[in-house]
């Protein structure tokens, strides 16, 4: 053979396009869902499965991207490290919170553990060829989630001083540097993707509604959060064990919680009464406003239908209009298709040059 | 086996599971989409009973005061009880249609009663069937939407091919037939 490098081609062209074709039936599946299903009015909604479409609401919280800094309900990212050939993935993280789908006719509470999130990436980038982070990059400092939804957390939100945006040669997430790319590494850099669903827009999902009572466990609604992804990064456990060899962290938890010896500090319960202060005013009760807003935010009647993921019918979250998703969703497909000629194709060339009749 | 002997299986098979592919997936639809019609009707069934149900309480809360109103309330009671949940859906909807108007008939003569407009069960038992009206009207929109799609798939192509042998056929719409729009009266039995 006098040119593999043709053979590695249509090889490759093969697994394209089957891989292409596998999603496009995946895709295909989905949508068929939104396009057969007809859209509920919110106020209406029956027990079962319904297709609602509205705009997005934050309930309780909301979430911070980790790479716009954005506020969001939902969001996907990852960064990955390309080193000449080799692409691996040093950062990935997919959460969603609870919110609320509103339309014309009213809302309804949306639970998002378990759901299938159709949402294409808003940010896809690369670092530049010195190693500059790409314009957008925000990395988010500080917790995961951002202010509260009400009026009082908003004011406080914009009255705090926050620390200055990331700087692309020392950003980190959540508090965990990121080894940058040395200038000059041409070739070598950090892709970004963030897909993210952020209030005010338009979604359409696809579920059960249910009465609130119902679900199975309302507490662990959230997707994500629960675990500590980063833990596994290898390079955020290079730079632990880094940490740990110059003494700056405890080697195991037990080392760590050395302060729960102090006298009013134990661990799991104090081991003195506690001095109250005197002088230490009562926190005032809440106004009737207040208990409104708090009810609304927290409190779901039992017989309220909620949307969420059951065993017979999963939860699809899908950006977009129900024409848009199904729009996407037959692009899908149809690029599936064109990769089953691309894979039919290949296949063809791959024969030849096997049968020595090309290259 | 040659390359090319293998390149052409492999061809066919990609195309058979392409087809193959579309036909499991065509059915599926289509079998959801009955079962979801099913349920749409449902849940319409659901509404046409609670209102059937509070019908009586509105008229007989009305009843005493609104004594001169007898057609009215005649035309209500027929209504309700020309109510079958066995009969066809095109019956139904003539059936829904007239109770629903007779209903608002009601309403807009209620409205001519301070007394009784202002009593408090009436004032609870009028928001509540306003409030099953809605979502009567709802329901049979969606409903409507399911049926369509349903009729529209099984009438393209691919689930038309499988509908000609399976015997797919279009699914009513919940709306009065034409016959029925003629003559008003044809779904409404007199009460017995």
């Amino acid at each position: 053979m006098e040119h593999p490098e043709y053979l590695a081609l249509a090889g490759g062209g093969v697994a394209a396009g089957i891989v292409l074709l596998v999603r496009g039936f995946l895709s295909y599946g989905s949508g068929m869902r939104v396009a057969d299903t007809a859209p509920s009015r919110i106020s209406s909604i029956a027990v079962g499965e319904v297709l609602v479409s509205g705009i997005v609401e934050p309930a309780e919280v909301t979430l911070v991207s980790p790479l716009q800094s954005e506020p969001c309900v939902y969001y996907r990212s990852a960064i990955g490290h390309s080193d000449g050939d080799i692409t691996r993935t040093t950062f990935d993280e997919e959460r969603a919170v609870g919110f609320r789908l509103r339309d014309e006719t009213g809302d309804v509470r949306v639970f998002p553990r378990a759901a299938r999130f159709d949402v294409p990436d808003c940010f896809d980038e690369r670092d530049g060829s010195f190693g500059e982070g790409p314009p957008g990059l925000r990395l988010r400092y500080g917790s995961a989630y951002g202010p509260g939804t009400d009026r009082e957390s908003q004011v406080a939100a914009l009255l705090s001083v926050h620390p200055a945006a990331a700087e692309p040669s020392s950003g980190g997430i959540g508090g965990w540097s990121i080894a940058r790319p040395t200038i000059g590494s041409s070739g070598r850099g950090r892709t970004y993707h963030e897909a993210r669903i952020g209030p005010g827009e338009i979604v359409t999902i696809v579920g059960r509604a249910m009465p609130f009572d119902q679900l199975d466990d309302p507490t662990s609604a959230d997707v994500g959060g629960a675990g500590d992804s980063l833990v596994d990064d290898p390079e955020i456990a290079a730079d632990m064990a880094e940490a740990r060899a110059a003494g700056l962290l405890a080697d195991d938890a037990e080392d760590a919680w050395g302060n729960a010896a102090i006298p009013g500090f134990g661990i799991g319960r104090p081991v003195r009464e506690p001095e109250l202060d005197p002088a230490a005013h009562e926190p005032p009760l809440a106004t009737p406003d207040d208990a409104a807003r708090n009810e609304r935010t927290f409190g779901i009647r039992p017989d309220a239908l909620v949307l969420a993921a059951s065993d017979e019918v999963p939860l699809i979250i899908s950006i977009g209009t129900p024409m848009a998703v199904a729009g996407r969703s037959q692009r899908a497909f149809l690029i599936g298709l064109l990769g089953a000629i691309l894979a039919i194709g290949s296949a063809m060339a791959l024969a030849l040059l096997l049968g020595g009749q090309l290259g | 086996m040659t390359p090319p002997t293998m390149a052409a299986l492999f061809a066919v098979a990609v195309v058979i599971v392409v087809i193959g592919f579309l036909a499991f997936a065509t059915y599926n639809a289509v079998v959801a989409l009955r079962y979801r019609i099913d349920k749409a009707w449902a849940n319409i069934d659901v509404a046409l009973k609670q209102r059937h149900d509070q019908l009586p309480n509105l008229v007989e809360a009305v009843r005493g005061v609104m004594s001169f109103e007898q057609d009215v309330l005649t035309d209500v009671a027929r209504a309700r009880a020309a109510y079958s949940s066995a009969a066809p859906i095109p019956e139904q909807a003539a059936v829904s249609d007239a109770t629903s108007t007779a209903v608002r008939s009601l309403f807009a003569v209620v409205e001519r009663y301070p007394e009784v407009r202002s009593a408090a069960n009436v004032l609870s038992l009028q928001a509540e069937i306003e409030r099953l009206e809605s979502m009567i009207a709802d329901r049979r929109e969606l409903y409507n939407d399911q049926v369509y799609r349903y009729n529209a798939r099984i009438g393209q192509v691919p689930a038309v091919l499988l509908a000609a042998m399976l015997g797919w056929k279009a699914r009513p719409f919940f709306e009065a037939s034409d016959a029925e729009r003629v003559r008003p009266e044809t779904g409404l039995r007199p009460e017995t």
